[in-house]
């Protein structure tokens, strides 16, 4: 009777298959769900067609792969907050970078997508440290050590990838528009944070001017405005209150004056940095503001972030913030899977486990409206297997599952170790790939 | 007679061993007559470092990483005297002695960075301070990194709250000399003399690669290329050996006293053996012409940092008896660091070449023992058996012997200084703190007591007048 049962059960699997992605099976991990069912000791988890299907303690199903969790940890796969995937190589050679422009007065309408290379080497790195989307924004090139260009406060466009590296890896785009008020919009306006302001007031002001107007300003019958219309209208979805402005500040009261920013034009801020963000902690909560802080940076690296600590996660959870854990600045974009680290430093700092976890996957995808982050029944199945405790340096993915396709966790890295594992005289090495 | 006195005066000529307390030292005894020029010029800024015993200190029932490829269970480690008396079991407490239960705690080496600019870049990073870089020239051995230190650096207390007992800061990597480096005691100092590292010799900072053609080629001048540099440090050295000589010659044949020259003399020390070369340098083609470079004229190179493809030449490194200071996982900045494994540090390792982790990072400081456990993680992975009684000679005793202070610091044997660091568990563990740190046998820093945790003047009412920075 029971082998009649598998049998079926089999069968159904493999016709559900033809349609998309095999079945798998996850069995007997420990899983956070990071939802409602929270942490489960010992849990299977079935993913069908590229979702979750079913979370729990032995379920009596089977499945066309079934993958043994014992001993292990599930997850939902890490999410990247910030990153510039794709759009980076090589750091200081500036022919493989495109996520900044210089010398053109783009600000908000820049666009990077056109750019999106999937096949860059970064994605299957941190694919590998068990990141399985991120979203990507443009940024300012400083490695030159040269005069970041003016006028340009608003960074421009974004979108979010899966890591899969594949030609049809945008998960979503115009995910958020970015900013820079503090210090860095200071050196961006001509030398006053104070104009950094004033610049992003008046854009978001003239914003809300066009879209109130639009078809005069178009037809040229209106007052001249200071920011193309191709600026403005890329600010649309952000004064419309559909896609977040990520204004990076870090110095308390510029996080307080995007709070008031955001306040007057009713935009839904998420603050990028927010290095003494625990100062207005309250603040932040009560205008519902989330922040995407580099959780690991502790150091006064500039008189905008002298109250840095490695407690500032801890204590803007505390008080009811929404947290988001980036990958380390200091490590760049080709690192962002050490969020993960950073995490672990967090929660050696006083942030509830869970609270770690979520802050680089559910807190990610709810703050930028992502698929992912959770293991619910009906949730993308982005998944990884730890060898253990995710947050643990000796730690890392043994199978990584996005949209319920098993991923494969070879590098360039791996490829490289590999080969010189064993480093000897010789010219043998050149023919061992 | 008159002579030699005469030099003497000018503290040009020294007694080979007098000073220095190089391990090399003991097989040159024979030479120990002879005398030797001091190039290195070891008494013009002496470390005035100083710590005051109060007492001793008893750890019990600990588990101990000693740095020498042991883990001792429920052990104790004496401390008297500035120095590890004793390690072994039910030892006494010596009256007066602070007593630390060492149950469920391991204890470690002082944590040695081999490559820090603490101090010479320090935070807050602000134009004015940028002191680590002397990008006039590309041959600036003349400067010294101590001259830039400012010992007020907030950095510095981190550093110490992460198990940082020892560090070399480094000039810069812009110029292919970038100057002499000095190594620190991690401990409060109003002056860098404080600090300085009793006995430890010096280094010389070299760069290969991208910086030095990168900045000086970015002026039309040179070097601009990869060849351009090695031409610059072969031109240099040729000068330097010349440099040694006269001054030889003057020693032993008298007659008019040679200039000084404060670049050459760096030089010259290290011809003499006296200064170490650490020389920053990522490529494995590049790791190989300098160990050449290094032959033809004679010296030794004791370490490659930011080495990222150590492990391709990790055979040739152990043949030469090169150190390689790496890091966990950077990678992708630069060219010269897009061959990045993760298993380089493992690699050289199992290769018997001396492997270490370094940070030049602020962050990166305070955390390396997470980044010695990626690196044993992913030597693992690689299929090698390396245990944390291994892996902790990466950040203790092996940094010990690329700076030189091997035979003082770096590892719990009776007799070393007794820079120890006491964690509330595993230190290859995200969740682990530093819980005590011990410098010459002194309590530097103590996580249950703000007392026991120093601020430098910078962190006093910064950001509210009646507190310190949190």
């Amino acid at each position: 009777m029971k082998r009649v049962v598998v049998f079926c059960a089999f069968a159904l699997g493999v016709l559900a298959a033809s349609a998309q992605a095999e079945s798998i099976l996850i069995k007997g991990g420990k899983v956070h769900t990071l939802g409602d069912k929270g942490s489960l000791e010992s849990a299977d988890v079935l993913v069908v067609g590229g979702k979750v299907e079913q979370v729990g303690p032995s379920l009596s199903v089977t499945a066309d792969r079934v993958i043994d969790a014992q001993g292990k940890v599930v997850t939902p796969g890490v999410i990247a907050p910030v990153s510039e995937l794709g759009l980076v190589e090589i750091s200081a050679a500036s022919s493989t970078n495109d996520q900044s422009v210089t010398g053109e007065s783009i600000g908000s309408a820049f666009n990077p997508l056109p750019a999106y290379n999937p096949k860059s080497t970064l994605i299957p790195f941190n694919r590998a440290g068990g990141v399985t989307s991120a979203v990507v924004f443009p940024g300012i090139s400083t490695w030159d050590d040269g005069a970041v260009e003016a006028q340009r406060v608003f960074a421009g466009r974004s979108f979010a990838i899966k890591l899969n590296g594949e030609f049809d890896s945008v998960e979503a785009k115009d995910v958020a528009q970015k900013a820079y008020l503090g210090e860095a919009g200071a050196q961006l306006a001509g030398g006053s944070r104070a104009n950094a302001y004033a610049k992003v007031e008046k854009a978001l002001s003239e914003a809300k001017e066009y879209r109130e107007n639009r078809a005069a300003i178009r037809r040229g019958e209106w007052r001249e405005l200071d920011y193309s219309l191709a600026d403005l209208e890329a600010l649309q979805p952000v004064v419309s209150g559909r896609e977040p402005l990520v204004i990076t500040a870090n110095r308390a009261s510029d996080i307080l004056g995007a709070i008031e920013l955001a306040k007057a034009f009713s935009v839904k801020l998420v603050v990028l940095g927010a290095a003494e963000g625990w100062m207005v902690a309250n603040q932040l909560a009560e205008a519902q503001v989330p922040v995407v802080i580099d959780a690991i940076n502790n150091l006064p690296i500039s008189f905008s972030s002298l109250g840095a600590r490695l407690d500032n996660a801890a204590l803007l959870t505390k008080a009811g913030v929404k947290v988001a854990i980036s990958g380390p600045d200091y490590a760049s974009t080709h690192n962002v899977y050490l969020s993960r680290q950073s995490a672990g430093n967090a929660v050696a700092h006083g942030l509830p486990y869970e609270e770690a976890l979520k802050s680089i996957s559910s807190n990610v995808a709810d703050i930028f409206n992502l698929q992912g982050g959770t293991l619910e029944q009906g949730a993308v199945a982005d998944i990884v297997v730890w060898s253990g405790d995710p947050l643990e340096v000796t730690s890392y993915p043994e199978q990584v599952l996005i949209e319920g396709e098993p991923q494969s966790l070879v590098t360039r890295s791996t490829r490289l170790r590999d080969r010189h594992l064993k480093p000897t005289k010789g010219h043998n090495f050149g023919y061992q790939y | 007679m008159q002579l030699h006195s005469r030099v003497f005066g000018r503290g040009v000529v020294a007694l080979f061993c007098a000073t220095l307390l190089l391990s090399a030292c003991g097989e040159k005894k024979v030479e120990s007559e002879q005398r030797s020029l001091d190039f290195a010029r070891l008494d013009a800024f002496p470390s005035t470092y100083s710590v005051s015993q109060s007492r001793p200190v008893l750890i019990q029932g600990a588990t101990l990483l000693t740095g020498t490829g042991e883990q001792l269970e429920n052990t104790d480690l004496l401390l008297e005297g500035g120095k590890i008396a004793q390690v072994g079991k039910d030892l006494k407490a010596p009256e007066g002695a602070l007593v630390v239960d060492g149950r469920d705690k391991w204890v470690t080496p002082g944590i040695i960075d081999v490559h820090s600019h603490l101090g010479d870049y320090p935070a807050p990073s602000i134009e004015s301070s940028q002191d680590g870089n002397e990008m006039t020239s590309p041959n600036t051995a003349q400067v010294w990194a101590e001259h830039s230190v400012w010992t007020q650096d907030p950095q510095f207390p981190l550093a110490l709250a992460g198990g940082v007992t020892t560090l070399q800061i480094l000039p810069g990597s812009a110029n292919l000399f970038g100057g002499r480096s000095v190594t620190l005691k991690n401990v409060p100092g109003r002056s860098v003399q404080d600090m300085k590292f009793p006995g430890a010799p010096y280094g010389l900072k070299m760069a290969c690669g991208e910086n030095p053609k990168r900045v000086y080629g970015g002026k039309g001048t040179s070097p601009s290329t990869r060849m351009g540099n090695v031409a610059g440090y072969r031109k240099a050295w040729i000068e330097a050996s010349s440099y040694k000589k006269k001054w030889e010659d003057y020693v032993k044949n008298g007659g008019d006293e040679p200039e000084r020259d404060l670049g050459m003399e760096t030089l010259a020390g290290v011809l003499n053996g006296d200064i170490l070369v650490h020389n920053h340098c990522y490529r494995g083609e590049e790791m190989a012409v300098m160990m050449d470079v290094a032959k033809e004229f004679d010296f030794k190179v004791s370490t490659f940092h930011h080495a990222v493809e150590a492990y391709k030449v990790a055979d040739l490194l152990a043949e030469n008896d090169v150190c390689a200071a790496m890091w966990a996982d950077w990678w992708g900045f630069k060219h010269e660091a897009f061959d990045m494994t993760e298993a380089n540090i493992a690699i050289v390792d199992q290769a018997k070449a001396c492997a270490m982790i370094h940070s030049d990072s602020g962050v990166g400081v305070q955390h390396l023992n997470e980044e010695v456990a990626k690196a044993m993680t992913a030597g693992r992975r690689a299929g090698f058996d390396i245990q944390p009684k291994d892996a902790v000679a990466w950040m203790t005793s092996n940094p010990a012997k690329a700076l030189g202070i091997e035979e003082q610091t770096g590892s719990l044997e009776k007799g070393k200084m007794a820079d120890v660091v006491v964690w509330s568990g595993n230190p290859f563990s995200v969740y682990t703190h530093v819980d005590q740190v011990f410098i010459d046998g002194e309590l530097m820093y103590d996580r249950a007591d703000e007392k026991r945790q120093p601020r430098s003047d910078f962190e006093l009412g910064i950001l509210n007048a009646e507190g310190e920075r949190q």
